[in-house]
């Protein structure tokens, strides 16, 4: 009885091991084709449970699209994102996170909902640093995979717009003790 | 000789004074997703036009004085006196180039405290507007909505640049800041959020500057008095006096615009419901 509950337990083991090889495989194989058919991939095996590999599918997909740069590509990031977030691999704060940041003019990085000075001066050295970070991301997104040279200038000019107005800000602010 | 820092001075503060005569009407910049943003009421535009109409004063007061020195340097320079110690003739143009200077710089420091007064109002009114409107009543994601504008139009090329560029007659810019601003009332080409803060900060720097000029005009005053007992030119005069003359009546090529390329308006870009 033991002995024969032993051998059922290997197999099983082993059945099992060979089932997580063969799904980190599957998750991990690279996306092929075009940006569609790369998506198309991406959705099934997100379907298939291999949701932990979302943020290396949108990376993958950025590459294809860079590969294969079109106007249409936004749209198709976007019905991407939003499907994830249907199907609740990602919540709606890190689609809209993600694709503005990537195919939006403007940045991420400047938001808030309290006023200038009391939220961006304080730390108004971050904030720069971060929408220069955000800057090389739309270089990739509007730019190389969706050849938008407009847009991404755009987004260049309104950073430097923003600190501009941001260093007189501040320091009026600082000159009226905030 | 030390005049160089002093006149090095006067030339900043040259570069800095065409932003503070901006425009003679009131504007207020859209914000797309919030309340109106006023940055340029009447009382911030009565002084700009004061500070602006000194800085014409200044324009027309120094332009005959320029004048004169430029025609005794180009005597100077075809009477081959550079190097030419003794000759009478030479230390007689000399003597006359410092005291012409010498008058350049009097006539700066007479408009100098008018000036002063009108900058520093400037820069305190503009500081009250872009604290008030700007730091307080605006969020970052306004700010960031009304630096954008709902859709920009395409730029004239021929926009005048901001922040000090040399190449045109003063009062030329002024004119051309006038129709910057204008445009406006037909829809935004830049925010006046930018206009406002290039501004203020070339305010903050003209007001640094004059207060500098002011200390360093008794002291480069009283060198050059030195000097004409010695009859002494220096190259650093006639450089000095060239660059001024470039600033004041733009005899070098114009900047480059600070903006980048515009936004051509044409076929429907594609909006994702994840936009912000």
């Amino acid at each position: 009885m033991i002995r024969s509950f032993a051998a059922a337990l290997t197999i099983a083991l082993a059945l099992s091991a060979c089932t997580t090889t063969e799904n980190t495989s599957y998750c991990a194989a690279p996306l092929t084709g075009n940006l569609e058919s790369a998506i198309r991939g991406a959705e099934s095996r997100l379907a298939d449970g291999c949701t932990y590999h979302f943020d290396s599918y949108f990376q993958s997909l950025l590459s294809t699209a860079e590969n294969n740069p079109d106007p249409a590509n936004p749209m198709l990031f976007s019905d991407f994102l939003m499907g994830a977030q249907d199907r609740g691999i990602i919540s709606q704060r890190q689609a809209q996170s993600l694709y503005n940041r990537y195919f939006n003019v403007k940045f991420v990085s400047l938001q808030g909902d309290y006023n200038t000075c009391s939220q961006t001066c304080p730390v108004r050295d971050q904030v720069m640093s971060d929408m220069r970070a955000e800057l090389h991301d739309k270089e990739m997104g509007l730019l190389r995979a969706s050849a938008d040279p407009q847009s991404f200038y755009r987004a260049d000019n309104l950073l430097k717009e923003t600190e501009l107005v941001l260093e007189a800000t501040c320091r009026a602010c600082d000159a009226g003790g905030r | 000789m030390q005049l160089r820092p002093s006149l090095d001075s006067l030339q900043r503060l040259l570069i800095a004074l065409p932003l503070i005569a901006l425009t003679t009407t009131s504007f207020a910049a859209p914000n797309s997703s919030g309340p109106v943003v006023r940055l340029f009421p009447t009382t911030v535009l009565e002084d700009i036009r004061e500070t602006g109409q000194v800085a014409a004063d200044m324009e027309n007061n120094l332009q005959e004085v320029i004048h004169r020195l430029d025609l005794q340097q180009q005597l100077y320079t075809e009477s081959l006196c550079q190097g030419a110690d003794g000759d009478q003739g030479c230390d007689r143009i000399a003597k006359q180039l410092g005291a012409t200077y010498l008058e350049m710089l009097n006539a700066m420091s007479d408009r100098l405290p008018e000036m002063e007064h009108a900058v520093n109002s400037t820069r305190a009114s503009l500081e009250k507007r872009l604290r008030e409107e700007l730091g307080q009543r605006t969020t970052p994601t306004s700010l960031q909505n009304a630096l954008l504008g709902e859709a920009t139009p395409a730029v004239k090329q021929d926009k005048p640049a901001l922040r000090g560029r040399s190449g045109v007659r003063l009062s030329d810019r002024f004119k051309q800041y006038y129709e910057l601003v204008a445009t406006h009332r037909d829809g935004p080409g830049q925010s006046l959020a930018v206009v406002a803060a290039d501004i203020y900060l070339d305010m903050e720097e003209a007001s640094a500057l004059i207060a500098a000029t002011q200390q360093e005009i008794a002291r480069a005053s009283l060198m050059e008095q030195l000097n004409q007992s010695f009859g002494m030119i220096t190259p650093e005069m006639a450089a000095v006096v060239g660059g001024v003359k470039e600033i004041l009546f733009g005899e070098s090529a114009g900047g480059a615009p600070i903006a980048s390329p515009p936004y051509v308006i044409g076929e429907t870009p594609f909006v994702s419901p994840l936009a912000m």
